[in-house]
């Protein structure tokens, strides 16, 4: 079987991004592969651990830097990758009319993507990907049994959770809890070195598709929110400055 | 023209990635060395920052961890994969050992001598049969090593050794004592380095440490490296076979192995010095004196500053170093340059935080006083700061001085 895991590379969740101009100023800032991408790479490596004669392929949209989470990948244990390289942002749903052209070449039978993408905070990738393929999709996912031909998960609802029987291929958004992601190890870094990354533009990917790689919502702006300090000394006799710290954290603060 | 008070912006400190790489050294290296940077860092902050505080506390190396470091494959990186390395740069180690030590030295020491002081001597003088029986069982810690050269009363000047080994037909037999030896009680081979008795030359051994005669005490009252087992060995009428002697001869032997370890503590120490630069960073934004934050008063700045130079020229230097190295160049002058100077600049910067966090500095609640702690027995192993200083002394003026 040929399984597909989307990545995408986003700022570490360490770093300190800062807003300028109303867009982000990500210079300084270090990139990694999305935690929740990592629970598809690592669910797909356990399927082919657990038995499955299974190829597996990422597949990743994003500047160039993205290839360092493509390597990561790579090392953890996937096959080979594919990188669309785009350097403008796009929204989830053209994200996904691009991918899903690829996933369908592939002859994928099973789509792991990142339960929500760190960055913007979107859980509509998986989604939006099940949809422009036609395959059914299991979100948050927390646990995942191959049989043949399909698939039984069991994914967190609202109130609890329910377990799900999906025919093949089909689309699996991923929890926290599904795993817990392998660090690569080093050995397999520099093995990594040796499989193929084929990189194609975006521009030719839509165009061989016959997609529009056009995001439908628009950036307007993006404010990061500071919290600035005060740096408030209350004045007064203990009694007084006690009483004083209360009323401001009761009526201005709001914490009491 | 009214004035009105500005309104107060959050300050925006620079970002620890952007304090650990100033100069963006990062853009330099390959995309192996910062992903195996990457995954060791992301070790190091899964299974050693959240415990080293207690470990350390406690006098205690976790036996477990070494297997933690094998199954990584963070032993012997820079051994070719044939043997269980990963045929990694001399780049890759360095930024491996900056990782580690930023979590502590005590946890790179035990990497330092595993991969350096005892896979590096098998690898490089070691016959066939030998590499193959043990340097993948190193490299998966499913064998320790420890590196035997020191002694009680032979320790700057290892020339002076008094252990000794004798011929008898295909075996050797070695008698003496060596302290001060990293994971020597944990170990299940030692690298021995003892004085032939009737040619006179130092000679090193692959010892198992469940031969006849040979045993180990740990060192108790250790106030530095708490997280590190040292020991004493005693060798008495050990039996070695001639198969487990390495082929090399004098003390160019012992220390080309320090060579190795030596430059990768050069690199190591950057993380200890980046991860004290760090907490004080983030402690004086949190701490208010005298209505402010700390990090608003002049000479904690001063102090931030001298710090963040340091560790940053070091980096610099290391980072050349390693380069060097990947050519052949690394003299152990220049290794004795970078060793001496940035394990100043860390031992510098420790005590400098430990400073900064004033009570709480002296805590293992925080890093800092372990760190320095630590930084002590690495500006006197593997070289005093003096041995070295006589090092580049004698580079400059020829003369020996020690
Ligand atoms: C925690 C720890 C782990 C260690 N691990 C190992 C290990 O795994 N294997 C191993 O073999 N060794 C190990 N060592 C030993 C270490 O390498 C020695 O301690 C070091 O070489 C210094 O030797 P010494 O302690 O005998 O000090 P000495 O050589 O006695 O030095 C004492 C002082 O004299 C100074 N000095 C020496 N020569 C001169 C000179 N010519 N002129 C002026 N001053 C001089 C030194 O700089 C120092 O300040 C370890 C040490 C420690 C503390």
């Amino acid at each position: 079987m040929k399984i597909v895991t989307i990545l995408k590379q986003v700022p570490d969740a360490e770093a300190r991004v800062r807003s300028k101009d109303g867009t982000l100023d990500l210079s300084g800032a270090t990139f990694v592969i999305d935690g929740m991408d990592e629970y598809g790479v690592e669910e797909a490596l356990r399927i082919r651990e657990g038995g499955a004669d299974a190829e597996i392929v990422a597949l990743a949209f994003g500047p160039k830097r993205t290839a360092e989470a493509i390597r990561t990948a790579l090392a953890m244990g996937v096959d080979r990758a594919v990188h669309v390289l785009g350097d403008e942002p796009l929204d989830a749903l053209a994200t996904a009319r691009v991918l899903a052209p690829l996933v369908r070449d592939e002859g994928a039978d099973l789509v792991f993507v990142g339960g929500k993408q760190a960055d913007w905070d979107s859980a509509a990738l998986g989604p939006a990907l099940a949809e422009a393929l036609g395959w059914p999709h299991s979100d948050w996912t927390t646990s995942l049994t191959l049989g043949d031909g399909a698939l039984e998960v069991i994914h967190d609802v609202d109130d609890g959770s329910e377990t799900l029987t999906l025919p093949l291929p089909a689309v699996v958004t991923t929890q926290q809890g599904l795993n817990e992601p392998r660090y690569p190890t080093l050995p397999n870094i520099m093995k990594a070195k040796r499989k193929t990354l084929d990189t194609r533009a975006l521009d030719e990917v839509a165009a061989a598709a016959g997609v529009s790689a056009t995001s439908t919502t628009e950036l307007r702006s993006a404010v990061i929110e500071s919290r600035a300090r005060r740096n408030v000394m209350i004045e007064g006799d203990a009694a007084s400055a006690a009483a004083e710290l209360v009323r401001r954290l009761r009526d201005e603060a709001k914490v009491l | 023209m009214t004035t009105s008070a500005p309104t107060p912006t959050a300050p925006t400190p620079a970002t620890t990635s952007a304090l650990q790489d100033f100069f963006e050294l990062d853009a330099l290296y390959t995309s192996e060395e910062r992903l195996i940077r990457d995954s060791v860092r992301e070790f190091v902050r899964g299974e050693i920052l959240p415990e080293i505080g207690e470990w350390w506390q406690e006098g205690r190396f976790p036996a477990d961890l070494p297997q933690k470091f094998g199954a990584l494959g963070m032993l012997g990186v820079t051994i070719p994969e044939e043997y269980g390395g990963a045929g990694a740069s001399a780049t890759a180690y360095g930024l491996l050992n900056r990782e580690i030590e930023y979590g502590d030295s005590g946890m790179r020491s035990f990497v330092s001598v595993q991969s350096s002081l005892v896979m590096y001597p098998i690898f490089a003088y070691g016959r066939e049969a030998l590499k193959r029986e043990w340097l993948p069982r190193l490299a998966s810690a499913e064998a320790i090593g420890c590196f035997g050269l020191t002694e009680p009363d032979a320790g700057s000047d290892p020339g002076n050794m008094r252990t000794r080994c004798r011929r008898v037909g295909d075996e050797w037999v070695l008698n003496g004592v060596k302290r001060w030896i990293t994971s020597g009680s944990t170990a299940h081979v030692a690298v021995v380095w003892a004085r032939d008795e009737s040619e006179g030359t130092v000679r090193g051994f692959l010892v198992e440490t469940d031969a006849g005669g040979f045993s180990a005490l740990d060192i108790k009252t250790k106030a530095s490296m708490r997280a590190s087992v040292t020991s004493e060995l005693y060798l008495d009428d050990v039996i070695v076979p001639e198969a487990s002697r390495l082929e090399v001869q004098g003390l160019r032997g012992p220390l080309s192995c320090l060579n190795q370890a030596r430059y990768g503590i050069a690199w190591g120490v950057l993380g200890a010095g980046f991860a004290c630069l760090e907490e004080a960073a983030a402690y004086v934004e949190d701490r208010p004196v005298f209505g402010m934050p700390l990090a608003g008063k002049q000479l904690v700045q001063a102090s931030l500053a001298d710090m963040f130079s340091d560790l940053t020229k070091g980096s610099l230097l290391a980072y050349h170093l390693g380069r060097l190295k990947e050519q052949g160049k690394d003299t152990p002058a220049r290794v004795s340059m970078a060793k001496r100077d940035n394990v100043r600049a860390a031992l510098r910067a420790a005590r400098a935080a430990r400073d900064l966090l004033g009570g709480n500095g002296i805590t293992t609640e925080y890093g800092a006083i372990r760190h320095m702690l630590n930084l002590e027995t690495v500006s006197t192993y593997e070289g005093t700061d003096t041995v070295h200083t006589l090092v580049l002394g004698r580079e400059i003026t020829g003369h020996n001085a020690f």
